[in-house]
């Protein structure tokens, strides 16, 4: 019997998700008795063109990470939409830009700029800037991909039937996927699978630690307190975005004492992950007057980076706004 | 929702004040475009019977399950045209209204322009009318009691009322003893009435003691309330009064008290003991001690024959219910700091309010108005101290009762003293109404003389005792200097120390020199905001006696409209909780200005809940739901982005 097709792919990531899914361990060896993996750049030696070569819709399922940022994410998404039945978008950044997704607050033209001539550690007195086509003294034509304009979330490319949260989803979140994707018992299109539809706080140890009313009078980054590792990180002053975000990791990193940064997402009823995490937290400041408040919130220094951290192109804001009319 | 939605549209013209603007007809037509849009009409009144009626006709022929109306504010006619869609059959909760008057037609000259957003308004409003849900009022009984804070005359005239319609009423009084500030008011008018202010109080207490309707509780103060219009749940705490029922007035324990300090009553022109009776007809008829003077030396206990003192009682706690409160919690006089204008560097420097102590002949000089054994011959009254920003610590607002009031007294020093030189230094005279403006005309022609400032005069009061009033008079342009035995600062009111406790318990809002703010100053004068709580008096801003008793009645009689109720309905537009999605992170419970929010937990799992009868449907808590488990009935986030979406693309 022919064993369900799974295919693996990365745009502009880190490589954090396919450390994640190397982390499935002794796992790995499950998986691989359930399925084939047809492609799986990272790990395997299959090239485009054998995934050129299957017949459509033969993939049972390909699981992309990575935001689309390249003329050639573009080409290898829509290659594999083509090719396979479901189309799951694999982390944060394939699910709503992730990190990589805040560069979308420059134009391409700013970034390209900063990174070939003016960031501190380069040395490039040629100006030599990358094209998208140069004739090499050899006489071949050598091709790079292009870099677009601002990236993009999967789902603004192709059609993306599920989502996987998470930067990186973790094994146990990764597995439960694939055992949902495998169970042939598939939700309704678009859910999001593998975690939880409440938020990381229904998971939290400390939540229970909470006191009747969250409300707080300073705002302390990580590195100015050490938190009590028993008590809710947020009622100390830690901007955590446990309320705002999709549970499912197990509370990892509040287990850890650190605060949660966001990357399992918003939950299905919040339309802009960000826009609802700066309303949440502005909540609950517990100042009245304006002065206070202000100097509490003067103290978000970055504040795209705290509450769009995984999720700007995916936003209502997408980016900065001279990035849009070009 | 399952149902196709099947929308009726009916623009109104408002007579011209829309189709002046509006071209109606366009919106009609344009509105008949819109998907799932089944009737397009318009009426030049659609507020009237036979605009109501082509709904409602609108709705039986096209077998409509959502309707839009454009026409005013929902504020005006939402309530009539749900009326409307209920007498129709039809959940009243599948009406959206847009508003193309007040947000269109009123604030737009341009007649194309004006028609094209009245377009894009009626086509929001089918947006978001097609994704509204069904709902039901919210209903729950009645509690007949109610409690009446403070026992003024605005309390006690309230009491009083709804005591006569047979209603339980709880009346707290902070103080040992009820009458509020009127009962050390001196005589309330210049003629027709030799009424002094302790008279009105004891003619409303008749009807307040011994009444079995109304349960007195001095010395008591609110400690929280819960619940809601219909049913509070109320907590107090009634402090010791260390002197029981057996008290027979012989007033020996008072004689023997060592500490002398300050007689409230008489605004500090003489001294009380520690343990005192606050005045002759207080009521309740018995001593207090003052536990902040008391020195605890028993001496009142041992003389006492019927054994009434026990400095051991301990502040009990009260539990009550009601289905109204009503706060009449009144005011304080403004006292002026040291300095100003002289006060409390001479005794020749008094409030208004001493002056009126002593003019009552049971007052402290027997009526007589003598400063160091001599009658005063140039009296000085400045008006507006503490008022109309006079100085830097007086408020920003009159206090409109001290202008007759000091013209008042001034007629009375005149009529027992022909002789005293009278002036009255003021800003302006408010002497408002059908009454008082005769006082002002009686105090010229009896020669008091009247001068107006800009600047705060300035009292000096020389070593030597001699005082002079300087000031720069507006009218003659001039600088005046006038020699006074004695000056009188008409100072106004303020609200009453503790009075930001109180509201923040009850949940009523207030302005910003700290009176409680009504409903609608104009048409719910004597209601706040939040459902089942009136005001009464003083509480809400300066009155004078007779605006305070009408101000008491006309809550209790809106406090009647709701207990004769046998169960109250409020409009279900309320927060709910999705608990598949509530993680139960509390946040919205600390945002909730009306406590309507608590965290259930069932089988280990938190989720928050919201009482629907505490809610006001702010919204405040869905902007705060980090989790998107919040929403507001008819407010919900699909709706509104359906709407919002709408406004762009048509």
């Amino acid at each position: 019997m022919n064993k369900p097709k799974i295919a693996l792919y990365w745009c502009a990531s880190c490589g954090g998700c396919e450390e994640a899914q190397v982390d499935l361990a002794e796992k790995i060896l499950d998986l691989v008795n359930l399925v084939d993996i047809v492609f799986w750049p990272v790990a395997m030696d299959y090239k485009l063109e054998d995934v050129e070569k299957l017949p459509d819709g033969s993939i049972t399922a390909s699981l992309i990470n990575g935001g689309i940022r390249l003329s050639e994410h573009e080409y290898v998404v829509k290659l594999l939409r083509k090719k396979s039945k479901l189309v799951v978008a694999y982390g944060a950044c394939s699910a709503w830009g992730g990190v990589p997704g805040l560069a979308n607050l420059y134009s391409r033209e700013e970034i390209l700029k900063y990174v070939y001539h003016e960031a501190p550690t380069v040395e490039n007195p040629q100006k030599i800037q990358p094209q998208l086509k140069i004739k090499a003294e050899e006489g071949a034509t050598l091709e790079l991909p292009e870099v677009f304009p601002r990236l993009l979330p999967l789902d603004l490319v192709v059609d993306v039937d599920y989502y996987i949260p998470g930067c990186p989803p973790t094994p146990d979140v990764t597995w439960k996927a694939i055992e949902t994707l495998l169970s042939g018992n598939l939700p309704a299109k678009g859910s999001v699978l593998g975690a939880l539809d409440k938020s990381l706080c229904y998971d939290c140890p400390l939540n229970e630690t909470k006191p009747e009313k969250v409300l707080i009078k300073d705002i302390k980054r990580p590195h100015e307190v050490i938190a009590d590792p028993s008590k809710c990180l947020l009622t100390q002053g830690l901007m955590c975005l446990g309320p705002v975000t999709r549970g499912g990791c197990g509370a990892l990193c509040i287990k850890a004492a650190m605060p949660c940064t966001g990357c399992f997402g918003p939950l299905n009823e919040v339309m802009d992950y960000g826009g609802k995490a700066a309303s949440y937290f502005a909540s609950i400041i517990d100042y009245s007057d304006e002065e206070e408040i202000k100097k509490v919130l003067g103290k978000i220094l970055d504040p795209m980076g705290i509450f769009y951290r995984y999720s700007l192109p995916a936003s209502r804001l997408r980016g900065k706004i001279t990035v849009m009319r070009r | 929702m399952g149902e196709e939605p099947r929308i009726g549209v009916y623009v109104c013209h408002c007579g011209l004040n829309i189709a002046g603007t509006v071209n109606v007809k366009e919106v009609v037509e344009y509105a008949k475009s819109l998907p799932n849009v089944v009737e397009a009409r318009d009426y030049v009144f659609m507020c009237s019977a036979p605009g109501q009626d082509i709904i409602k006709e609108g709705i039986k022929k096209h077998n409509l399950n959502r309707v839009v109306v454009a026409a005013c504010s929902p504020t005006m006619h939402e309530h009539t045209f749900r009326s409307a869609l209920a007498e129709a059959g039809l959940n009243p909760y599948l009406l959206e209204i847009a508003n193309i008057r007040e947000q269109c037609s009123w604030v737009h000259s341009d007649k194309e322009a004006a028609t094209a957003k009245a377009k894009i308004l009626v086509r929001m409003a089918v947006a978001k009318v097609s994704l509204l849900e069904p709902l039901e009022d919210i209903k729950f009984k009645v509690n007949k009691n109610i409690m009446i804070i403070g026992g003024g005359v605005a309390g006690l005239s309230a009491a009083r009322d709804l005591a006569a319609k047979g209603f339980n009423v709880y009346l707290i009084e902070k103080k040992p003893v009820i009458g509020g500030n009127a009962a050390r008011l001196g005589r309330l008018a210049h003629t027709e009435l030799e009424l002094k202010g302790i008279d009105v109080v004891k003619e409303l207490s008749k009807h307040v003691v011994n009444n079995p309707n109304i349960h007195v509780y001095v010395n008591t103060e609110l400690v929280s309330v819960d619940g809601s219009v219909g049913d509070f749940k109320i907590r107090l705490i009634k402090n010791p009064r260390y002197v029981n029922e057996k008290c027979n007035l012989c007033g020996e324990c008072a004689k023997v008290c060592p500490v002398e300090v300050p007689n409230e009553y008489e605004f500090g022109l003489t001294k009380r003991k520690a343990i005192y009776l606050p005045y002759k007809e207080a009521y309740p008829p018995l001593y207090v001690i003052d536990p902040e003077s008391c020195t605890r030396c028993l001496e009142c206990v041992k003389v006492c024959p019927t054994n009434a003192i026990n400095l051991n009682q301990k502040p009990e706690e009260i539990e009550l219910r009601a289905g109204a409160i009503m706060v009449a919690a009144g005011h304080e006089p403004y006292e002026p700091p040291i300095g100003e204008f002289g006060y409390g560097l001479s005794n020749r420097v008094i409030t208004l309010f001493q002056l009126e102590r002593m003019l009552d002949v049971e007052g402290p000089t027997n009526g007589e108005l003598k400063i160091n054994g001599t009658q005063p011959k140039n009296i000085v009254f400045i008006m507006c101290v503490g008022s109309l920003n006079t100085t830097p610590n007086a408020y920003p607002y009159c206090s409109r009762m001290c202008c007759a009031s000091t013209i008042k007294n001034a007629l009375i020093i005149k009529d027992k003293y022909p002789e005293a030189n009278i002036y009255i230094l003021h800003k302006d005279i408010r002497t408002y109404g059908r009454i008082d403006e005769q006082l002002y005309i009686k105090a010229g022609e009896k020669l008091i003389r009247f001068a107006r400032y800009g600047e705060a005069p300035n009292v000096i009061v020389s070593p030597n005792g001699s005082i002079n009033v300087r000031f720069f008079e507006e009218t003659v342009q001039e600088e005046i200097s006038i020699p006074a035995d004695l000056v009188v600062l008409s100072v106004g009111m303020k609200p009453p120390k503790d009075i930001d406790k109180v509201r923040t318990i009850i949940k009523v809002g207030c302005g910003p020199e700290g009176f409680l703010r009504e409903a609608h100053l104009k048409l719910r004068p004597v209601e706040a905001a939040t459902d089942g709580v009136y005001l009464a008096g003083t509480v809400t801003g300066p009155k004078n006696i007779t605006e305070s008793i009408e101000s008491g009645s006309a809550a209790a009689s809106k406090a009647l409209s709701l207990l004769t109720k046998e169960e109250v309905k409020v409009e279900p537009i309320v927060a709910v909780v999705n608990e598949e999605i509530c993680s139960g992170c509390a946040i919205c419970i600390g945002m909730c200005p009306y406590g309507a929010i608590r965290l259930k937990v069932q089988e280990n799992v938190r989720v928050a809940e919201v009482d629907p009868a505490l809610c006001k449907s702010c919204g405040t808590c869905v902007a705060a739901c980090p989790s998107g488990a919040m929403q507001q009935y008819s407010f919900k986030d699909k709706q509104l982005k359906n709407q919002v979406a709408a406004a762009f693309i048509g």
